[in-house]
């Protein structure tokens, strides 16, 4: 019998300490411990929080530049990530050449990727796949093959990954705990990078829904049922609860308006939007599509837990975004139409 | 050497993972299993079947990996490369395989009335990724198969399968992980999932036509650039009717070539099965007598 040494991590396995993002921030000073320290992220995340918007940008221009000057701009400190293992979640849903406006662009995970090696991190790109089983066929699809290749970047499949069993910090699905990849748990820090875009049952997906692509086919499904059988707005709080050490950049160059997140139009806008907070940047990411952040349910459920969402708790960055607004087309259906924004000078109770 | 030959080699030696270099896990397991098996290598496949069973529950299912006996998916799999298997412990084997049987005809997917926003028959029965969840095409595709080759393909469920699959097929032909419409948009195919279905579909009647242009489908996509997954299936699917793009040997030993991601033990056995042309254990050329039972 030749050795089948299995490495799977059992339910009861948890992740190993790692970076969060306090230690990230410029100023973070000297570690403090225990309560004061839950005190201190608490307080955070009902704190103004910053959110940096670039305009006028495309894939062909200076976007590493651009993600560089957001990530140091909203308080990233570089010097603490040397040595560490940075994963890039990007957005591979379902990866086709004829709609480039689904998934997240090449180019940006490339930047991304050179903005982190040059702070003295380790990188890989990860992703699972929500639709496709066939991951080499997504990265085809999506144009990251020879990118990857070219920049001798490691891709972790995280569909296929061994697993850890987290208890679930968020509680507001009645799921116990996750199964996150070993990839997601050994990261210092993970680094959601979605493409903006409309959803049809949520109305915006964004780097907090995301994140249900970091939980692996093996053990969801494709799709990943066992999460929609147990509410989407709360799993999507769920899972980003549970996942404490990440950061958000959005590919918001061209988007997707209408039927998102896989059958919708394309929509340019032209923009990056990074933060250290993603609830904050999501909320950022509702207003420039034209929605309220606090009428979608995973924001609202967020609010003050992950992150601020009103609009006098984040702090704009770079471009202010009600200059940079565009408002998406929405589905005709009640449901979501009621995410709107109220027009200007609209008088709401 | 001929490149199915150096296939079996690593799938007899190397540990069967979706990756080179990891873990154990059911799925390329029972792939591999079926490939040596199928190719002759009755000795290897033994041994794979003998490990494929270290995987399973009292219950009679499979999980996808050791200490991960939840979800059962790879269960189907497991029967198929159960019951395929030859040599001295074939009769303990065919228990394994029996037991899987049953656990699948125990369990399956959550139906629910029909949505006026689901383009599929939402009260059709089948098998999930993960308990108490709605059924997808593949994990229906692999109970299918296990029922078929068990000898149960006249079981209501087998037949419940089979309307379900050809209803989870686009009306142009082809098939995604299982849904047709959403909200009124149709959606697109994808190829691996269409030749699994096909696959499964072999020698059903369909009288809508949709297996016929989902095999079109396959025919006019399927090139020499095609992903390993992609490409396995693909010709899996067209070999389960009786078709055969002419370059497909070629196409398939290209993609054994390719190296990196698609190196895995998971893609070589696709690879490795579908050489196997119509004789692929996934086929079953037999006709259905539609008896009800």
């Amino acid at each position: 019998m030749q050795d089948i040494g299995v490495k799977v991590c059992e339910p009861a396995c948890k992740p190993q300490p790692a970076l969060d993002r306090r230690a990230l921030l410029v100023g973070g000073g000297t570690a403090v411990a225990g309560a004061l320290a839950y005190g201190w992220m608490k307080a955070r995340r009902q704190t103004p929080t910053p959110v940096f918007v670039a305009k006028g940008q495309r894939y062909d221009g200076p976007i590493e530049q651009t993600i560089r000057d957001g990530l140091l701009a909203c308080g990233l400190d570089p010097q603490r990530l040397a040595g560490r293992r940075v994963l890039l979640k990007v957005n591979l849903v379902e990866p086709t050449r004829t709609a480039p406006h689904m998934t997240t662009h090449p180019a940006m995970i490339l930047a991304a990727a050179e903005v982190f090696r040059r702070w003295g991190a380790s990188v890989a790109v990860g992703e699972a796949s929500g639709h496709v089983r066939d991951t080499e066929m997504a990265l085809v699809e999506s144009g990251l093959a020879p990118v990857l290749d070219d920049a001798r970047l490691e891709f972790v499949d995280l569909n296929y990954e061994d697993v850890a069993w987290v208890k679930n910090a968020g509680r507001a699905s009645k799921l116990a705990g996750f199964f996150f990849p070993r990839a997601a748990m050994e990261a210092d820090l993970i680094v959601s990078m979605p493409k903006l875009k409309t959803h049809h049952w949520v109305g915006v997906t964004a780097s907090l829904k995301n994140m249900y692509g970091v939980l692996p086919g093996v053990k969801y499904g494709w799709p990943k049922n066992v999460l929609h059988h147990a509410g989407i707005p709360q799993t999507v709080f769920d899972i980003n609860a549970s996942l404490p050490k990440t950061i958000a950049v959005v590919d918001a160059i061209l988007c997707m308006e209408g039927d998102g997140p896989i059958m919708g139009s394309p929509k340019r806008m032209g923009l990056i939007v990074a933060g250290l907070n993603p609830t904050a940047v999501d909320a950022t990411c509702a207003r420039l599509i034209g929605l309220e952040p606090a009428r979608v349910n995973y924001l609202e459920l967020s609010a003050g837990r992950l992150g601020p969402i009103a609009d006098n708790a984040v702090i704009q960055r770079g471009e202010r975004w009600r200059e940079v607004a565009s408002p998406f087309v929405i589905l005709d259906r009640p449901e979501l139409q009621r995410l709107r924004s109220p027009a200007p000078g609209v008088l709401t109770s | 050497m001929h490149w199915v030959d150096d296939i079996l080699n690593g799938l007899a030696t190397a540990t069967p993972s979706y990756r080179a270099g990891g873990s154990l896990a059911a799925e390329p397991l029972a792939l591999a299993a079926m490939a040596l098996g199928a190719h002759g290598r009755t000795a290897d496949a033994a041994r794979l079947c003998q490990a494929l069973t270290s995987l399973a529950s009292a219950d009679g299912s499979v999980g996808i990996a050791a200490g991960q006996p939840t979800p059962g998916w790879p269960t189907g799999l497991a029967v198929l490369a159960w019951s395929g298997a030859g040599g001295a412990q074939t009769a303990a084997w065919r228990e394994h395989a029996e037991r899987g049987a049953a656990w699948l005809l125990a369990t399956g997917g959550k139906s629910s009335p029909r949505s006026p926003g689901m383009g599929h028959d939402t009260t059709l029965r089948g098998w999930p990724w993960a308990e108490g969840t709605h059924s997808w095409l593949e994990p229906t595709i692999f109970g299918l198969l296990a029922l078929k080759r068990t000898g149960r393909g006249d079981h209501a469920r087998a037949r419940e399968a089979v309307r379900l699959l050809i209803d989870r097929l686009l009306p142009d032909g082809g098939c995604n992980y299982g849904n047709t419409s959403v909200l009124g948009q149709l959606l697109r195919p994808h190829l691996a999932p269409s030749g699994l279905a096909l696959a499964a579909l072999a020698g059903e009647r369909d009288e809508s036509g949709r297996i016929e242009r989902t095999i079109a489908y396959l025919e006019r996509t399927l090139d020499r650039q095609t992903t390993s997954m992609s490409l396995a299936y693909g010709l899996i699917g067209l070999a389960a009717h009786d078709r055969s793009p002419p370059a497909a040997d070629a196409w398939l030993q290209a993609a054994s070539e390719r190296g990196g991601r698609e190196a895995a033990p998971f893609q070589r056995a696709l690879l490795a099965l579908a050489a196997l042309k119509a004789e692929c254990p996934l086929i079953f050329h037999k006709p259905i007598s539609h008896q009800p039972s």
